[in-house]
């Protein structure tokens, strides 16, 4: 591991995934910088994409470019994004150019839609109302798609509202289930096995196969929460 | 309008055409044939230059042609071939009427193998492919006994060419060392190429699970990593020590270690590796892999 890496503070590293992808990797670890970073530098590259690269594709703390093993190598096309990355200006321009959409979300929480509230909110040692006032607070970072259609992680919420994982996963749960884990909350848009927290359910559905494109938020996007009566 | 009708459908037959590159940015991996190699060569015998074709499984198909005629393009591993009972060498290009039967069963090798057509199957694209992912839930649902396919004409079609066999070989799957390959102890990668896996009786579109008679990861450390971008041929071991490489219809994310990616230009033979064959990994240069996958595509 790189030193710095787990900043997100680094260089970052440029990784081969097999033989026609190349990761820009800003972290080994989640933290808010390599987040921030690995959404502005990805939205640099869709505005004008790298010679040979066939995909972009932003994860939590990095992207991977996938790109034509006909077109360009790896060496070559390494040389390029290092270029890139060596303009560190450019990606907060990029980013302050480009418009970021806001997002409201209406959750129902706890009872059935959310058979994990009660347990989170005595976790953290607090009421489920004040529990769902403090998730709600502030507005949240869609900080990646990934996983699952549609699935989206948002965060981050202050240390006092972070919690682990449940230790044990669960079947299916429905599409709209809103989850907590790790000081986010992600948003399943089909139904998916997870081990993180069920704390509500919305109607929004950030998947579907007939539009263009099929997911509405986007990392970058802001996301505000809110409770609807239970 | 030409349409076929099946009476038998090994588990897991699908649709594939070349997938959905691109659309991992809305977490949905590419899916796509599990021999590419096999599908394109079907297409090719038919001169489509692009399409799709049934995905058979072991077990093959069958099929009774409604409404004729259609040329058939039969691929991939090695099936049993009849049509009205009469025997045919596989692979095949046939031209099928009205009334006939076929019957695909299992033959000596190969999990995977296709049947195109020289008319469009008639499902609808979803993100631009007919292509079904079962991890997504997306295209057309699983193939079953009793569904009715029609054909339309294809609209741009190329003279045919019979794209020469796969190269044979049962030597390693040749890999690159993985994302995660130095969180393993060194001991850990000399016996992932040093000692022998076997393939499970777990396998799909998904993943192929591993034996690992030697143990090789039952020493892995359980990591807790940052869920990070996968590949098809990614070589992930999971939390109890299991190692499975993840094939077309991969999580688009995981957080498993993965010690290696499997070269493309391996990963069709890996595909059709049957549960009970022993394997070996060996490692190549990035370089190396390059130049294997352009020579793959240029065959």
């Amino acid at each position: 591991m790189a030193v710095g890496e787990q900043s997100g503070t680094a260089l970052p590293l440029l990784l081969p995934l097999g033989d026609y992808g190349l990761l820009v990797r800003f972290g080994a670890v989640l933290s808010d910088a390599a987040n921030r970073r690995t959404i502005a530098f990805s939205r640099r590259l869709r505005l004008a994409p790298p010679e040979g690269v066939t995909e972009i594709a932003p994860n939590l703390v990095s992207v991977l470019l996938k790109y034509d093993p006909v077109r360009i190598d790896f060496e070559r096309l390494a040389g390029q994004v290092r270029l890139l990355l060596s303009d560190v200006d450019a990606d907060a321009d990029v980013d302050a150019r480009l418009p970021r959409m806001q997002h409201q979300i209406a959750i129902t929480f706890g009872g059935s839609a959310g058979p994990d509230l009660v347990t989170v909110a005595e976790a953290l040692r607090l009421t489920p109302a004040a529990f769902i006032a403090a998730h709600n607070a502030a507005p949240l970072r869609v900080l990646a798609t990934g996983f699952a259609p549609g699935f989206v992680y948002c965060g981050f919420h202050p240390e006092a509202l972070r919690l682990p994982r449940r230790t044990s996963v669960r079947p299916p749960v429905a599409p709209g289930s809103v989850l907590f884990a790790a000081g986010q909350t992600a948003i399943a848009s089909t139904a998916i096995p997870t081990g993180w927290h069920v704390i509500g359910r919305t109607e929004f559905r950030n998947f579907d196969a007939s539009a263009d494109p099929p997911t509405q938020l986007r990392e970058g996007d802001t996301v505000i929460f809110t409770a609807l009566p239970s | 309008m030409t349409a076929i009708h099946l009476t038998r459908v090994s588990p897991s037959t699908t649709i594939q055409d070349r997938g959905r590159p691109g659309a991992l940015q809305y977490g949905i991996s590419a899916s796509g044939p599990m021999d590419r190699g096999a599908f394109e060569r079907a297409l090719a015998r038919l001169g489509r230059p692009s399409g799709e074709a049934i995905e058979i499984t072991r077990a093959g198909i069958a099929f009774e042609v409604e409404e004729g005629p259609a040329e058939t393009a039969f691929e991939g591993g090695a099936f049993s071939l009849e049509v009205n009972g009469a025997l045919h060498p596989w692979p095949a290009l046939l031209r099928l009427g009205s009334g006939d039967k076929v019957a695909v069963t299992p033959g000596p090798h190969g999990n995977y193998g296709y049947v195109a057509f020289d008319g469009v199957i008639d499902v609808p694209r979803v993100l631009g492919s007919r292509a079904t992912n079962l991890v997504a839930g997306i295209g057309r649902s699983v193939l079953q006994a009793g569904d009715r396919l029609s054909l339309r004409p294809v609209v741009s079609q190329a003279a045919p060419v019979d794209l020469p066999p796969p190269a044979s070989g049962d030597g390693p799957i040749r890999f690159l060392w993985g994302l995660h390959a130095d969180l393993f102890a060194s001991e850990i990668r000399q016996a992932f190429v040093a000692r022998h896996f076997v393939i499970s009786t777990r396998l799909d579109r998904m993943g192929v699970r591993l034996g690992d008679p030697a143990g090789v990861f039952s020493v892995a450390p359980s990591l807790s990593l940052v869920s990070d971008a996968i590949v098809p041929g990614d070589v992930q071991i999971l939390g109890d020590g299991t190692p499975i490489v993840l094939m077309r219809d991969h999580q688009p994310t995981g957080g498993y270690p993965r010690i290696a990616t499997v070269i493309s230009a391996d990963l069709d033979r890996f595909a059709q590796l049957r549960p009970g064959t022993e394997l070996a990994f060996a490692p190549v240069s990035l370089h190396n892999a390059r130049q294997l996958y352009l020579s793959s595509r240029a065959r």
